[in-house]
């Protein structure tokens, strides 16, 4: 195995525009990796990475149990402890508590100690495009186009630790939104947190991967670079 | 299939607008849509993991057995529908019926299906989908008819087959003649530049620089799931195995069906079957779970004028 292997989970939703982004990513750093969608346990063991994508999370967590994928997927982001990156439904796949859940509530992969809100803005007809600044893509950046659709954001970071024995690492809040009609009388936060990172789980409201714009792709291959060489994979690079 | 969708529409629609409009077909592949006409319904299909819901009066079958005119769904049905499920409510509005689809973007549905299952309200012009902030899915038989469409606006299209049939047939044949036709646009542009795709965009109809961009990318410009006559996981499968995005189920779920729990049986197995369309194990527990499918009509004896999939052009 000469290169890492970084895996998109393939239930279901977009799947596609992600590989696509991680291989323009990719050709910006001098390291080889392998990119491949994952559907199958034995496809995930493979994996020294994860990106969940967007689609619907009721839809993904139920093939995922139907498929036997949710306790592997478990011990992939909590016990392993690999880097993983859930963008909209896949936020909502690593958070440990979720509301405006459907009836009966839905199962969640976790790992990111925070509580998450779907559909924080409504439904399609309130969807939007908007600037964001991202301190952790370089203070000098350009703010990041978010593409928010049916969005949820992080309403709640929860205190009590769900991470087993390992002692929890903070929660912490790596971009935000203020939306300026949102604030109105609507009991919600004035900022909403829009990016996370806890340990070695990253999290976004919105869709980098519906925009040509690599930047996070790029500095989240670089999070999974680091955390291979720090447990001594064998990282090569491209020549 | 890894084409990259995103970029700039060539449809009018503002390149936020549309990033927001088409983005969320783009989350809705691999999946299944359920057509659905009772808030109990929708929660079936939500548990079993449907990616959205089609919220219509009657499911096409019954349409096509009661007859009369099928038009836009009760609001207070719709309102019932969003109410009980999280995953996105799509709704039916008749061609070209301009204030229905004023009428549904304003109950805040996700997605509005430019239908010719429903009776078409406008024999001349389709809907100038880009004039609306909620986004349109429409039916194609063709790539000029799928690309006409989205020059007016559809954010995803559709391939038509014949709706409450339970008959595949029309599916596969629609499929296959966008394929078909996507492969001469391919062919065009390779061996003949922008005069030759200039010259098919005219025979086909459409607009020339989205036939060169869909010959560019050698896939429709948008989300394409299969609609109409999908009755069985394998049905199902042999759609997403001939290059649709996912697939819309309509009679399908709970025409025929015994109990709800069957109906329930039924979706779960069209989800597992769309998931894992090239897993063959997959697909036997899927068709096994699925149990006995509609009763169906065949394609082949229905009269022209009996069929819904050559309404709209």
């Amino acid at each position: 195995m000469p290169s890492l292997t970084v895996g998109v989970l393939a239930l279901q939703g977009g799947v596609g525009e992600h590989t696509g982004l991680l291989r323009k990513a990719a050709a910006h750093l001098a390291a080889k990796f392998d990119f491949t969608e994952v559907r199958t346990t034995e496809q995930l063991a493979r994996c020294d990475a994860l990106i969940i994508p967007g689609g619907e999370s009721t839809t993904m967590a139920i093939v995922a149990r139907r498929l036997g994928l949710l306790e592997p997927l478990r011990e992939f982001v909590k016990v392993d402890g690999k880097p993983v990156w859930g963008t909209c439904a896949g936020l909502v796949m690593l958070a440990e508590e979720a509301s405006a859940a459907k009836q009966g509530g839905q199962e969640l992969v976790g790992g990111l100690d925070v509580r998450v809100l779907r559909n924080r803005y409504g439904t399609q007809i309130q969807s939007f495009v908007a600037d964001i600044q991202l301190p952790f893509l370089g203070e000098a950046e350009k703010p990041f186009r978010g593409v928010f659709i049916r969005a949820p954001v992080v309403e709640e970071i929860i205190t009590h630790s769900t991470m087993g024995q390992k002692t929890a690492e903070p929660v912490e809040v790596m971009g935000v939104f203020r939306k300026a009609e949102a604030v109105k009388g609507d009991g919600g936060s004035v900022e909403d947190i829009v990016a996370v990172r806890q340990r070695n789980v990253f999290g976004t409201s919105f869709h980098p991967e519906l925009t040509d714009d690599i930047r996070i792709h790029v500095w989240w291959l670089k999070q999974v670079l680091d955390t291979a060489r720090h447990k001594g994979l064998p990282v090569v690079s491209a020549v | 299939m890894a084409a990259n969708l995103n970029g700039a529409s060539a449809n009018g629609v503002s390149d936020d607008a549309w990033t927001v409009k088409a983005g969320l077909a783009q989350m809705l592949k691999g999946g299944v849509i359920m057509d659905v006409t009772t808030a109990e319904q929708a929660r079936i299909a939500e548990e079993a993991g449907a990616c959205a819901v089609m919220a219509l009066e009657r499911i096409p079958s019954d349409i096509r057995k009661l007859g009369g005119v099928a038009r836009m769904s009760n609001p207070e049905m719709i309102k019932e529908i969003q109410a009980a499920v999280t995953i996105p409510v799509m709704a039916k509005a008749r061609i070209g019926h301009i204030v229905e689809c004023q009428i549904l973007e304003a109950l805040g549905v996700d997605y509005v299906d430019e239908s010719e299952v429903l009776t078409p309200a406008d024999d001349a012009f389709h809907v100038r989908k880009a004039d609306f902030k909620v986004p349109f899915v429409c039916g194609c038989r063709n790539l000029g008819e799928a690309l006409r469409r989205i020059t007016e606006g559809a954010a995803m299209i559709r391939t038509k087959g014949e709706a409450g049939t339970g008959d595949v047939v029309e599916a596969v044949k629609h499929i296959r003649t966008v394929n078909a036709d996507i492969a001469k646009a391919k062919a065009a542009l390779a061996t003949g530049g922008d005069l030759a795709i200039a010259a098919l965009a005219r025979e086909i109809g459409c607009d020339a620089a989205l036939l060169k961009r869909t010959a560019e990318l050698g896939r429709l410009p948008v989300v394409n799931f299969a609609a109409g006559g999908v009755a069985t996981p394998a049905d199902a499968a042999l759609m997403m195995h001939l290059g649709c995005d996912g697939v819309f189920v309509g009679s399908g779920i709970f025409k025929d069906a015994e109990t709800p729990e069957h109906a329930a049986k039924r979706a779960r197995a069209i989800v597992k079957a769309v998931a894992n369309y090239t897993d063959a194990s997959a697909l036997i527990e899927a068709s096994i779970e699925h149990g006995t499918a509609m009763h169906g009509i065949s394609n082949a004896g229905l009269k022209p004028e009996e069929k819904m999939s050559g309404r709209g052009w």
